[in-house]
């Protein structure tokens, strides 16, 4: 209880980071979202809910404009973040990504050692000054994906040879290494154990104290532990949103209350 | 429950079957996979056969292509003949042809042979010279004119015996086979087996088949396939250089940037149709293209090079397309998400990943160039169009020259059977050629083989 009342304060304190309006995404002839009105709240985590093939996966996608690279896909709609369209034609999509960072599905480190894995994006976006202004850069962000204390003593041990748990902690430091404002997490802890999602949760509650966090998730727990605002989409519709605790324990439409008591899904 | 199981054990209830009983369809099905099985083997097995029995005759014919026979002799180089003013003029020593040589090795020999007390049995004593290759008159004088300080002495010269005398040695050449040959007698065959026994004559290994260069028809013991090595070797170069850049920027293009339409479609159609395109035909668009358009040498590696990396580029792209396809797309998408751009990721990520797989095809394809007849002959490429190792790089890419499958070709299609003995040794040098590519394709693959 204690723990709601510091979120409601932070909900109320914080502004709109993303805000979406009338959000169409087709695939070829296949209309996959529906009409997606959302505001997503700064220093929040928004999980997204919803039956498989429910469109919250290709709508994360929609956010960082990961959806690019799929030919056959198509997005109307605005989306703005802090204020500007991000498909708006000026927009360069490598440098929305290093705003929106993004932690995938499946753990998927570069074949490279841990140091280079977290060093990628700092290099590539010329964070980092000198060397040890990378090596700052690598220990705090592997300190942020709460992974620095195992790995610490094996830097150049290749990122693939850790365990699932550890990679997608390290998959998580990588993408907090380019300082991103807006964190997307397509159902980080689905490839993971019961204590490896544990810990990849704990951090997710960490990281919302620098960034906005919005994360697809099957697991209805998942959602209710990690975040403060919900999301449930049902067949490329956004049926409700609201606060996390109203969903779960007051949902306004039927669909949701269906959804949420095991009925649909 | 006891007593359930218990009916239903060793004696079954009539209408059930018995699981150890076989069913006869489940006995159809077994024999069918047995059968299966069996011919698998069998295909195996043929296989296996086939290549063991090529192994085998290209061994055994071209094993003796590696040795020769040579006469090794005291030769005096008398001054009166080589150097009439004595004062070792290069210009005046490069005047003695290889007519003012050859008596100086005849009477080298006989008097070799009266020495060791062999008895001559020709009419005309000179008549003894036919067991030695016509060649050696011009590798005396070569000698002379690398070292004018010779003239005057007395030198032992290791000279090669001629084809016939060769042959006999190696079993080719009889004494009845001779009857019909107008080059040798059988008396020479007797003079060659005395000579054996005095240890004038010895069968020895022979390094000029490796690096020496084509002969005339009528001196096979004097053939080499170095100089078609070295033609061999700049075409690879041509076609490695132009060729890998080339493939692997397209298929890149193909794989990671290119959207996908009916042109790209078109290309890629095309793409794989032109892997499948007969060699021939790349020959004579070479030809056309290359000499009678664009007016290159005839015969020049380079032209060659081109040639190849036509009919190379199409396997280079095809097995570069598949291993940037075999790169899993969550290493792209890990990429993109740090804000990485579609190049950084495919030269950072997806290129190193794929490289193994991308060497593996770069060399299978410059293997295939390398063992490739056709097109060589169609641009002018054929065996005896070089007797001499190119002077320089440049010469190596634009003077005329040939390459290993057609110099064995043109050795293959002489009429003088030792030149036969020498296409099987060709192949040999040509298959280890390949052999050893092949191991550096298999060991890069294993080296840098990553996993994800």
């Amino acid at each position: 209880m204690n723990d709601m009342r510091i979120v409601r304060k932070d909900v109320d304190m914080n502004d709109t980071k993303i805000s979406a309006k009338g959000v169409q995404v087709f695939y070829g002839d296949t209309h996959a979202i529906k009409d997606v009105d959302v505001e997503i709240l700064d220093k929040t985590v928004t999980a997204f809910i919803g039956p498989s093939g429910c469109g919250k996966s290709t709508f994360l996608r929609c956010l960082n404009r990961m959806n690019d690279t799929i030919d056959i896909c198509r997005v109307e709609g605005n989306i703005l973040l802090d204020g500007e369209d991000i498909y708006d034609k000026r927009v360069d999509p490598v440098q929305l990504r290093a705003k929106v960072g993004m932690v995938f599905q499946r753990p998927n480190p570069f074949p490279k050692s841990i140091y280079d894995n977290i060093a990628y994006g700092p290099r590539i976006h010329g964070l980092a000054k000198n060397k040890a202004d990378l090596d700052e850069i690598v220990e705090k962000a592997l300190r942020r994906g709460a992974i620095w204390d195992e790995v610490k003593d094996r830097l150049d041990a290749p990122g693939t040879g850790l365990s699932g748990g550890q990679q997608q902690r390290l998959c998580i430091a990588r993408a907090v290494a380019t300082e991103p404002e807006v964190l997307l997490m397509d159902e980080p802890c689905s490839a993971l154990d019961p204590i490896a999602t544990l810990q990849v949760e704990e951090l997710i509650d960490e990281l919302r104290e620098n960034f906005s966090v919005v994360i697809v998730t099957h697991s209805m727990q998942q959602a209710a532990r990690v975040s403060q605002k919900t999301a449930f989409f049902h067949l490329g519709n956004l049926v409700e949103y609201g606060d996390t605790e109203q969903i779960f324990t007051n949902p306004k439409d039927e669909r949701t209350e269906s959804y949420i008591t095991g009925r649909i899904g | 429950m006891s007593d359930f199981t218990a009916d239903n054990g060793p004696a079954k209830a009539a209408g059930k079957s018995s699981l150890f009983t076989q069913t006869a369809r489940t006995k159809r099905r077994n024999a069918a996979e047995t059968r299966f099985k069996v011919y698998g083997i069998g295909a195996i097995a043929l296989g296996l056969f086939f290549l063991v029995a090529l192994l085998f005759s290209i061994i055994t014919n071209g094993i003796p292509a590696f040795k020769q026979t040579f006469v090794t002799i005291p030769v005096e180089l008398t001054e009166a003949k080589l150097d009439k003013n004595g004062n070792r003029d290069p210009a005046d020593l490069a005047k003695v042809t290889t007519f003012g040589y050859k008596p100086l090795v005849t009477n080298a020999l006989v008097a070799a042979l009266k020495e060791q007390g062999i008895e001559i049995p020709f009419a005309k004593e000179k008549d003894v010279e036919d067991i030695l290759s016509s060649s050696v008159a011009a590798q005396v004088r070569d000698t002379v004119l690398a070292n004018p300080d010779l003239i005057g002495q007395t030198v032992d010269f290791r000279l090669l015996a001629s084809s016939r005398v060769d042959g006999y040695f190696k079993g080719r050449v009889t004494r009845d086979s001779l009857a019909r040959d107008k080059n040798l007698d059988a008396e020479h065959l007797d003079v060659a087996d005395a000579m054996v026994k005095a240890g004038l004559m010895k069968t020895s290994f022979n390094p000029a088949f490796i690096f020496g260069s084509d002969a005339s028809e009528s001196r096979p013991e004097q053939a080499g396939i170095g100089v078609s090595m070295v033609g061999s070797f700049f075409m690879m170069m041509v076609v490695l250089v132009l060729s890998l850049p080339i493939g692997v920027a397209a298929s890149i293009y193909l794989e990671e940037f290119a959207p996908q339409n009916k042109w790209t479609d078109l290309i890629e159609v095309n793409i794989s149709n032109l892997a499948a395109v007969p060699s021939i035909v790349f020959g004579i668009l070479g030809l056309a293209v290359f000499i009678q358009f664009a007016h290159l040498p005839m015969s020049a590696p380079l032209v060659g090079g081109l040639v190849l990396t036509l009919m190379t580029l199409p396997t280079i792209i095809i097995s570069t397309r598949a291993s940037l396809k075999a790169v899993p797309p969550s290493i792209r998408d890990a990429a993109l998400g740090v804000g990485a751009s579609k190049m950084q990721s495919v030269f950072h990520h997806v290129l190193p990943l794929a490289m193994p797989g991308i060497l593996t095809g770069t060399i299978i394809g410059l293997a295939q160039a390398l063992g490739e007849t056709a097109p060589l002959l169609l641009i002018g490429m054929v065996g005896f169009i070089a007797s001499n190792m190119p002077d320089g790089i440049a010469a190596g890419f634009l003077s005329p020259n040939s390459a290993m499958p057609a110099q064995i070709y043109e050795w293959a299609k002489r009429a003088d059977p030792a030149y036969y003995e020498r296409a099987w040794g060709g192949i040999i040098i040509l298959l280890l050629f390949l052999m050893t590519m092949n191991i550096i394709a298999v060991i890069l693959r294993r080296r840098f083989e990553r996993r994800w």
